[in-house]
């Protein structure tokens, strides 16, 4: 069966991907985010451009294509929203 | 005896539901999840209730000494935190609550008509037992999913605080006998087992992001 995943879980697996599966500095491209995520090209851009504006993740200009990295604040982000997504589960809720 | 007990477990519940709501404020500050807004709403509910009850007491034992506490006071109070327990239960998706077989919902809404003659506070608590009850059993499901261990110490505290409550209820038919010390015994005891998960959360690196959502 399909897991049901939350607008909040899906933004968690994109910063959890941009932090923790990229070993260099250049960032990850969207189909690449695109293939962790599990979501279509047209929702991962809206998420995108909401991520880039809030500061979460950082935009960069790389041969040509668009490429994303993880910010301080969504470190921070991502530390808070693992936090409470424990403590959330503590009372079988997603958040 | 029984007056001791009640201000115990109304400080009990309040600075728990305290903690656990101001807890669940700066996790929706901080992800602007609507789940933890729902939480803190549902725990700042519960805690208001319980101090309004104790302070209905308090009262009552420093400036009126009638020997009894207003029962509008209580009444309010038990409102109050019933006013929580549903949204506590609205988190887990109310509409499962509701069956939808049409001799389900009329056994369902029985208690109510149970305690129609009887005073409004006993409508809030049979109330609050159902809504308690569902928390319970959702959350307790919620563990067999992801094995997460504090949803045991969660589901265990919902479900002591239904069977206080029903107790609580239930003691209106025996009022001296012991049901009602037992009733507050065991939600001191559920308060107790929902904070266990709740104060091993670190939040010492989290900190207010207002911008976010």
């Amino acid at each position: 069966m399909t897991e049901y995943r939350t607008h909040m879980k899906i933004i968690g697996d994109i910063l959890s991907t941009t932090r923790d599966d990229l070993r260099d500095e250049d960032g990850a491209t969207v189909t690449y985010l695109i293939r962790k995520a599990n979501i279509s090209h047209s929702r991962i851009s809206r998420i995108l451009k909401t991520l880039v504006s809030q500061g979460l993740l950082e935009q960069i200009e790389s041969q040509g294509s668009n490429k994303y990295r993880i910010s301080q604040t969504g470190r921070e982000f991502l530390q808070a929203y693992k936090t409470f997504t424990n403590f959330a589960d503590n009372f079988g809720l997603n958040i | 005896m029984e007056f001791l007990l009640e201000n115990i477990l109304n400080l009990v519940g309040f600075l728990v539901g305290l903690a656990i709501g101001v807890m669940s404020i700066i996790g929706f500050r901080n992800t602007g999840s609507p789940t933890l807004f729902r939480l803190s709403i549902a725990f700042l509910s519960i805690s208001l209730g319980f101090f309004v009850i104790w302070t209905g007491y308090t009262i009552e034992d420093f400036v009126i000494k009638s020997g009894n506490i207003e029962r509008w006071v209580q009444t309010l109070g038990i409102a109050i935190q019933t006013i929580g327990y549903f949204f506590i239960a609205f988190s887990h998706s109310i509409k499962s609550f509701f069956p939808k077989s049409s001799y389900f919902r009329s056994v369902g809404i029985l208690p109510l008509f149970l305690v129609s003659s009887v005073q409004l506070e006993h409508i809030f608590r049979s109330v609050s037992f159902i809504l308690l009850v569902y928390g319970a059993i959702e959350t307790m499901l919620s563990y067999f999913e992801n094995k997460n261990k504090g949803a045991i110490s969660v589901g265990v505290g919902l479900g002591l605080l239904a069977l206080g409550e029903f107790l609580g209820w239930y003691s209106f038919v025996f009022p001296e006998s012991i049901l009602y010390t037992a009733s507050v015994t065991i939600k001191i005891g559920g308060l107790i087992a929902l904070f266990i998960p709740v104060s091993k959360v670190p939040l010492t690196k989290i900190k207010f992001d207002g911008d976010f959502e």
